[in-house]
């Protein structure tokens, strides 16, 4: 009897020791990235004696309290969120491109342009409103010359950044692939591998946010990686993934099987949509609305004529097309009289004639000119930031949700641990007095005889 | 979750805790810093994507704002010209009646008897076309209102001879509505050695038969010459009554130019104006909720059985 309740105690020892050890591993993990908190599975043995008592407590094993269907929800809609984060981060730096409304953006520069024609149509043979014209010219040119160029960083900017996410993804992905070796290694012999399966965790997390990568359990237990049905990691195998193409066409590709990676969430996503399909529209609209102002112009002014009668179909006031390309023609600056004003090309008519800029003043706001394709482009990128701001508050939600509910899971709740740990402590404490009963119970048998 | 004490986990672990927070009071801080940039600067669309087709919309009436200024500036202009215009026109009407005075007196007057008071009358008819000369070659701002679109300096050369253009200058003074600011010089005393001012028209004429002085000649200037410098008067009185009907038009979209303005205005601010009263009372309840969320966020620490446990 007392052989029997002694190896039972001392089983009961064992046993809330080890779950005590999972209680201070999960308590100090409570905050590590990726970490899955454990549970011991404690079983009883199997009875030895004839009546069936039994033979105390065993630990069957330490397990993760792990749950893939929420895991991957939470990896997924932490993908999309920082897809659109990155998206939103880029257009919200396009629309800082484009100050509006206010008194010195595009819009007011292109306003004052028009009006000065009416300050040359007061007084034509003046050369001091001509040359104000000019300089509004000039300076509605250095807005679009800036604009496309900061549009342009805007491009860079992210391109290099894609080309470090993939360097980054590459790295982890050959970490993922080295993990899996070593955790198929160790299961195979039989003994978990709790931590390894953690940091792997952890990794995915970060594939999973910069380029939608998806993890798919494997029964020897490794994790093979796909990024939109493309495998990247196969057991012990990593592939790698390089950028292709640039401004409207950049894309990914694996570099042992030649095929495009379709990253469909993650960051690399978000700023593959701006470099493809957001920066080179508002670049393309900009550019039509700097054409437009130019053919416009150029348009009236070769309906007019200067003071001498000679025709404003020589003298265009713009050159060059595009935003980044548009110029003001060097001989009008030069010589502001060379300005069609007039809208007669009879002498002595011309002379002090201002008509084809009193017509060029009403060109304002022409329908489809380009004021009205400068409003539609900064309704556009502003509805466009709004849509994605919009995107991240409601995928932000989602993300959070998707998170505690892993969390709830897999996460440690101190309370919880708390709670276990008094319940381990009064188990052994439980235990610990049993034997010294038992003791005392063999020596009062020991004094007795 | 089910483990070996047979328990369901509680859901909030302090990580969600603290992420729930960490969201709270971002949230807290981005809606106050967006309250305050409203009342800082006065406008509700900071940036496009506050309000895009509000953004869009105060792109337009800013630009039909300015455009409404400018033609307020240009019938400002307009009516510089048309009052100067009036002006001189008022004095040239005087001048030609004061001759046609000096015409009216010639009544019994001969070379023979009074040489002397002719020849002083053409003199005074000679200097009345040399003033009415410089009175057509008045300027505005530099440019001679009478020359049309042709002539900056003047409209006519000393010999009374018309060198301005054909057409006067106009203004744009509301879309598609354009009001001449002058008439032109041969509209209004004609033009070529005959006109008016010209070396041959009616004023040399006057002159010149005061000057012969025959019975005929002083019978000329009483009957056809008089004639004709009524024809010519109520040809001026015509165009000054064009230039003031041009005025009162330059005037009434003065008045329409800068009310519009005021529409505009009032436009943009309801689309654009921040509510003060509004915004301030969102923004105290901004305040009071990122407050809340500091608070709560100061709790965090005792949020666990940790700290009752000896």
């Amino acid at each position: 009897m007392s052989d029997l309740a002694l190896t039972i105690a001392a089983s009961g020892l064992d046993a809330q020791q080890v779950a005590m050890d999972t209680i201070s591993q999960n308590l100090t993990n409570a905050n590590t990235p990726g970490y899955v908190s454990e549970s011991a599975q404690l079983t009883t043995n199997p009875g030895g004696d004839l009546l069936g008592v039994g033979d105390g407590v065993r630990t069957a094993g330490v397990t993760q309290n792990n749950d893939t269907l929420l895991a991957t929800n939470a990896q997924q809609t932490q993908g999309a969120l920082s897809q659109s984060t990155a998206l939103q981060q880029v257009l919200q730096g396009a629309q800082a491109v484009f100050p509006e409304p206010s008194s010195s953006g595009i819009a007011a520069d292109l306003s004052s342009f028009w009006q000065s024609w009416d300050a040359i149509t007061q007084n034509p043979s003046s050369l001091a409103p001509r040359t104000e014209t000019v300089a509004l010219a000039q300076n509605a040119v250095s807005d679009f010359h800036q604009a496309s160029t900061q549009l342009s960083n805007l491009q860079a900017n992210a391109q290099t950044q894609v080309t470090t996410s993939v360097s980054q993804v590459n790295t982890i992905l050959h970490q993922v692939a080295t993990l899996n070796g070593q955790i198929t290694a160790i299961e195979g012999s039989g003994s978990p591998a709790n931590s390894l399966v953690d940091q792997r965790n952890a990794l995915m997390n970060t594939l999973a946010t910069t380029i939608g990568a998806v993890g798919v359990p494997q029964g020897d237990g490794s994790l093979n990686v796909n990024v939109g049905g493309i495998t990247l990691v196969q057991h012990s195998w990593s592939d790698t993934v390089t950028t292709t193409g640039g401004i409207g066409s950049m894309s990914l590709v694996a570099a042992a099987s030649g095929a495009t990676v379709p990253a469909s969430a993650g960051t690399i996503a978000g700023q593959l949509a701006a470099i493809n399909q957001y920066l080179p529209d508002y670049q393309a609209k900009l550019d039509a609305v700097a054409n437009g102002l130019a053919s416009s112009v150029n348009t009236q002014l070769a309906a007019g004529y200067t003071a001498t009668g000679a025709s404003g179909a020589t003298e265009p006031l713009f050159q060059g097309s595009g935003a980044a390309g548009l110029t003001v023609n060097a001989a009008i600056a030069g010589n502001p009289q060379l300005i069609a004003a007039s809208n007669t090309a009879t002498l002595p008519d011309a002379t002090n004639n201002g008509a084809n800029a009193q017509a060029m003043a009403e060109l304002y706001n022409a329908p489809t000119g380009p004021d009205q394709q400068y409003q539609a482009l900064i309704q556009g990128i502003g509805t466009q930031v709004q849509a994605v701001n919009n995107q991240v508050q409601a995928q932000t939600s989602v993300a959070t949700v998707a998170q505690q509910n892993l969390q709830a899971v897999v996460g440690v709740n101190t309370n919880d641990q708390m709670v276990k740990m008094l319940t381990f402590q009064q188990a052994y404490q439980a235990s610990a007095k049993l034997i010294s009963t038992v003791d005392t119970m063999m020596q009062s048998l020991i004094q007795a005889t | 979750m089910t483990d070996v004490m047979g328990t369901t986990a509680i859901s909030y672990t302090p990580a969600i805790i603290a992420s729930q927070l960490t969201s709270g009071l971002d949230t807290a801080q981005a809606q106050q810093a967006a309250l305050e940039t409203q009342i800082s600067t006065g406008v509700m669309i900071n940036q496009p994507s506050d309000n895009p087709a509000g953004a869009a919309a105060v792109l337009q009436l800013n630009g039909s704002l300015a455009r409404a200024k400018q033609y307020a500036s240009n019938a400002t202009d307009g009516s510089g010209w048309l009052s100067l215009g009036n002006t001189t026109m008022n004095s040239i009407v005087s001048s030609l009646q004061q001759v046609q005075q000096v015409v009216e007196s010639v009544s019994g007057l001969s070379l023979s008897n009074q040489p002397g008071a002719l020849q002083g009358l053409a003199t005074q008819v000679a200097s009345a076309r040399q003033e009415l000369i410089n009175l057509a070659n008045t300027s505005y701002g530099g440019q001679a209102i009478f020359a049309g679109t042709a002539n900056v300096s003047q409209a006519y050369d000393q010999n009374g001879n018309y060198v301005g253009g054909g057409s006067p200058p106009t203004r744009t003074v509301a879309p598609g509505e354009q009001v001449a600011v002058a008439v032109t010089g041969d509209q209004v005393f004609g033009s070529g050695t005959s006109g008016l001012l010209g070396s041959t028209g009616i004023l040399a004429q006057i002159v010149q038969d005061l000057q012969t002085g025959t019975t005929a000649s002083i019978n000329n200037v009483q009957t056809t010459d008089l004639q004709a410098l009524k024809q010519a008067t109520t040809q001026v009185t015509t165009q000054a009554a064009q230039l003031g009907a041009n005025y009162q038009r330059a005037q009434a979209f003065l008045t329409q130019a800068t009310n519009t303005q005021q529409v505009l205005q009032s436009q943009v601010s309801g689309i654009d104006g921040t509510d003060i009263a509004k915004v301030s009372t969102q923004l105290v309840q901004a305040q009071q909720s990122y407050q809340a969320a500091l608070w709560a966020t100061s709790q965090l620490t005792q949020q666990s059985l940790v700290q009752f446990l000896g």
